[in-house]
């Protein structure tokens, strides 16, 4: 069957452009993009929360259309995450928010409304760390005398960042969209702990050593027509 | 459809297979530094010949005889005095060194160390000691590029 989908889908084509010769005014009005709000959760983020027992989080997404190619979106969530390294293990708690737009570079056929977009995020979150343990880095002859000491718990942090998204939105059933979106990030600024360091922050995941990030998202998202327009 | 999952599950297995990219360079937990000086000239750096240290609290040797003008001992983090044994070729000398630990953080592969501030140290008498006296030069132990104490023989 596979073998001849192509075969069909230029013989769609040819009708498509057939059709499109014959009546191209007609066929114009006829196809109009839909406006409305999309909102949708992360899918990941409950199934690691399920899996991983150093990760509890939620995260709801959402654009509205403001014209063919642009969106004004967001996204708002919490974050838990424990985090082990050799000599510390902390865990992160708090919530986060991400507005920015994103810009849409997918030219759909007919009435489709998928998606492959750049974007742009403004990202804030407030969170506590609680340091569980450390042990000193000491001479590792010592080791043997080495101990794990209970650490503090830090509150009232918060974080300030710029986000770099990529993304996919495809329309799997009517106005419902399943979505993946990578994105780099940059801190620009932090409210630090006393003598000790944000090393994760929620919504900018983990905090690298230049102060940059990675995330990914797998969303899955409904959209709420409200109206259509040519264009 | 179908090629879509497959790119979305590629792209996930490529996330999740992400590794620690880091590894502790840094400076950890400085050595106490000690110097080795003459007795008679004091400006003159004078080796140990045979040195052995034995740090008391694990019971083990840390350095074995060696000839050394110099030496850097690992000082308990966890405990607010360590005690060597300074052995040269006939005589052993203990010595307590006393200090209030204070943890300082590095980063995230290295964690805390720890830098020791109010250094004291105490020659134990055995009325034969080859450590004739000592003189701390500085305190606080933040770095190893100088030399914290000089031991007179």
């Amino acid at each position: 069957m596979l073998k001849y989908s192509i075969s069909i889908l230029l013989l769609l084509g040819c009708l498509v452009s057939f059709s499109q010769t014959d009546n191209s005014k007609q066929q114009d009005t006829l196809i109009k993009n839909k406006y409305g709000l999309r909102v949708g959760i992360d899918i990941f983020k409950p199934v690691n929360t399920f899996i991983n027992d150093d990760s509890k989080g939620f995260e709801l997404i959402g654009d509205y259309r403001v014209s063919k190619k642009f969106y004004v979106a967001a996204e708002l969530g919490f974050q838990e995450n424990t985090t082990e390294e050799d000599y510390i293990n902390f865990t992160t708690n708090g919530s986060f928010i991400k507005a920015g737009a994103d810009y849409n570079a997918y030219a759909n056929w007919l009435d489709m409304e998928n998606a492959i977009y750049v974007g742009f995020r403004y990202g804030f979150s407030t969170f506590s760390q609680t340091l569980n343990s450390y042990t000193v880095n000491n001479d590792p002859f010592l080791d043997d005398v080495a101990m794990a000491v209970n650490g503090q718990k830090f509150d009232d942090l918060n974080a300030h960042w710029a986000e770099f998204v990529l993304g996919i939105k495809a329309e799997i059933l009517n106005n419902l969209f399943l979505g993946f979106s990578i994105s780099g990030k940059k801190m620009i600024t932090t409210k630090e702990p006393d003598n000790f360091k944000n090393l994760y922050v929620p919504g900018f995941n983990r905090v690298f050593l230049n102060n940059s990030g990675f995330g990914f998202n797998y969303t899955l998202s409904y959209l709420i027509p409200f109206y259509k327009r040519d264009k | 459809m179908k090629k879509l999952f497959l790119l979305l599950l590629l792209l996930f297995v490529g996330f999740v297979s992400c590794e620690r990219d880091d590894i502790c360079i840094d400076d950890i937990t400085p050595h106490l530094i000690i110097r080795f000086y003459d007795v008679t000239d004091t400006t003159l750096v004078k080796s140990v010949d045979q040195l052995s240290v034995k740090i008391l609290e694990i019971d083990a040797n840390y350095i074995s005889n060696s000839t050394a003008d110099s030496i850097a001992l690992p000082l308990i983090s966890s405990a607010e005095f360590t005690r060597f044994v300074l052995m040269n070729e006939s005589n052993s000398d203990t010595i307590t060194v006393n200090y209030t630990p204070e943890a300082v953080f590095v980063g995230r592969s290295c964690g805390f160390k720890s830098i020791f501030n109010g250094l004291d140290l105490h020659v134990t008498g055995d009325g034969e000691n080859w450590i004739q006296s000592f003189n701390i030069i500085s305190q606080q132990i933040e770095n190893e590029t100088s030399a914290h104490v000089k031991i007179f023989h």
